[in-house]
């Protein structure tokens, strides 16, 4: 591996620019459809045609609700703590967008090969937990204060397990790089990580969808009792951001998901290996994707008592017993 | 006696370390001078983040990122949190003292004098840091083998910290 920062000269920084600035416009239109189909889908589940006037089939309705909220009146309550309301979106999308860098898409597109790629994702995206507690702050509003605490709670109360879950992928590859953990993955399909880790795939992803603030996990939303949860007071474009950070989050969820526990560009045999990569990847990656939107087309909403009892009770001690388990198990079968 | 200054300026990488010091000076700077408490937890959350930046420009990257966890992350927010339980309406009140901001700056000019006169006449020994290739591993084989005592000492020390906190919650319930 390259030393961090050695080599790097004022061209390169440009080239990183572009290439930043091209990873967003690819976000953006994953968001875009991913809303769209998000909603699509959950009609189609409850029998309705979701979606379905602005442009062909639907196509443009996101992009019409985006331009309505750009246009929008940005407001700022009088009582607010301006510089901090100002801040908070900021510092919630940032840190969403930045994990992206270490998700391996292919053996060669890699945008950013670290060695310790899975710390950098933990690690940076609990810095948006602490935008989304200002956030709820800033507004000087009781239900956004709320919101926000609970926002928090539930992040910082489902990051651990999510954490600890991780740790028997990485016992079992033995390194934190995602790229080398994809490669440990070859071969045939039950050499992915989510047969051998099982258990640590199951707590993985009902972590990560309380992470993400989904149905049956999404109580910071809970309109009937919060109003909207810490973005009440929030509109036009601040209130894009958030919504935005939350989808990029998914993506960032998804892609990870793909390469920790479902063989990132692997293909499920090896004689399928003549369809590239990516192609492997994307399929897997929108299987997860789905998996969202159908978990949250079937769950109700669970309430907040049971849901602290879940993380700290069940979860955690399981992810436990998981790296336990695991590092018996490597021993002995060395 | 200046060159060095114009050698600094011309590099890319003296830049980025120039910019991330800044983040970490002014961070810390601001973290003193805001009046409301909430403001100087977000200062001080940029100062921790700018110290990643300059361990990431140092190739640990290992403890850059457990910096951004702990600090920037947790121990920030759990500072927040505790913050959010008090008043937030109180603002500090400084006592007016005339005399202060021109010894404040005299003493300030001094001691840049000294240490930029120190840093010009001193010399360091330039050389290749070899950081290894997987240093993140190297640390934990550390932790595991030298410093295994340390170690295990700390997260008994930890689960006491731990156990007397939910002891203490308790107690308050009933």
């Amino acid at each position: 591996m390259e030393p961090a920062t050695q080599g790097v000269t004022f061209g390169s920084v440009v080239i990183e620019a572009i290439l930043g600035v091209l990873t967003l416009l690819i976000v953006l239109g994953f968001v875009t459809y991913a809303i769209y189909f998000e909603r699509k889908v959950i009609g189609w589940m409850q029998g309705r045609p979701g979606p379905n006037r602005v442009g062909p089939f639907g196509l443009l309705q996101t992009v019409a609700d985006v331009l309505k909220l750009l246009i929008k009146e940005d407001t700022i309550p009088k009582k607010a703590d301006r510089p901090l309301f100002i801040l908070a979106p900021a510092l919630t999308f940032v840190p969403a967008f930045t994990v992206l860098a270490t998700i391996p898409y292919t053996s060669k597109w890699i945008p950013a090969d670290l060695n310790v790629g899975l710390l950098y994702y933990v690690a940076l995206s609990s810095i948006s937990t602490m935008g989304i507690l200002l956030g709820g702050w800033a507004s000087n509003n009781k239900y956004a204060l709320l919101g926000g605490m609970r926002s928090t709670a539930q992040m910082i109360s489902y990051e651990v397990p999510l954490v600890i879950s991780v740790v028997g992928v990485v016992l079992m590859s033995g390194s934190l790089n995602l790229s080398t953990i994809v490669e440990g993955q070859a071969g045939y399909f039950w050499n992915w990580n989510f047969l051998p880790q099982i258990l640590g795939f199951g707590i993985f992803v009902i972590a990560a969808v309380s992470e993400l603030n989904r149905t049956p996990f999404d109580l910071p939303e809970a309109e009937s009792e919060l109003v909207a949860g810490y973005h009440v007071e929030y509109s036009g474009f601040r209130f894009a951001f958030f919504m935005l950070s939350e989808y990029v989050y998914m993506y960032a969820i998804a892609g990870l998901t793909t390469v920790l526990f479902l063989g990132g560009w692997h293909a499920p045999f090896p004689f399928l290996d003549f369809i590239p990569g990516i192609i492997w990847f994307v399929l897997k990656f929108c299987l997860v994707i789905f998996t969202l939107y159908w978990l949250r087309a079937t769950m109700p909403r669970i309430r907040i008592d049971q849901l602290m009892s879940l993380g700290w009770k069940v979860l955690l001690p399981l992810s436990l017993v998981n790296v336990f388990i695991t590092a018996v198990v490597m021993e002995f079968m060395k | 006696m200046l060159d060095n200054i114009l050698d600094f300026l011309t590099s890319a990488e003296s830049l980025l370390f120039l910019v991330f010091a800044m983040v970490v000076i002014s961070g810390a700077i601001l973290m003193l001078s805001y009046t409301k408490v909430v403001h100087m937890v977000v200062a001080l959350a940029f100062t921790f983040l700018g110290l990643a930046a300059l361990y990431v420009m140092l190739d640990a990257e290992f403890v850059a990122f457990v910096q951004v966890l702990i600090y920037a992350g947790a121990v920030s927010i759990l500072m927040i949190f505790g913050i959010m339980m008090t008043r937030h309406d109180k603002q500090e009140e400084e006592p007016r003292r005339p005399w202060h901001n021109g010894l404040l700056l005299g003493g300030s000019v001094a001691l840049f004098g000294i240490l930029f006169f120190a840093i010009q006449s001193a010399n360091f020994e330039s050389g290749t840091l070899d950081a290894g290739v997987d240093n993140t591993k190297a640390i934990g084989e550390q932790l595991f083998t030298r410093h295994v005592i340390p170690f295990e000492l700390m997260s008994v020390l930890l689960t006491v910290t731990f156990i007397g906190a939910i002891i203490l919650a308790k107690r308050e319930e009933d």
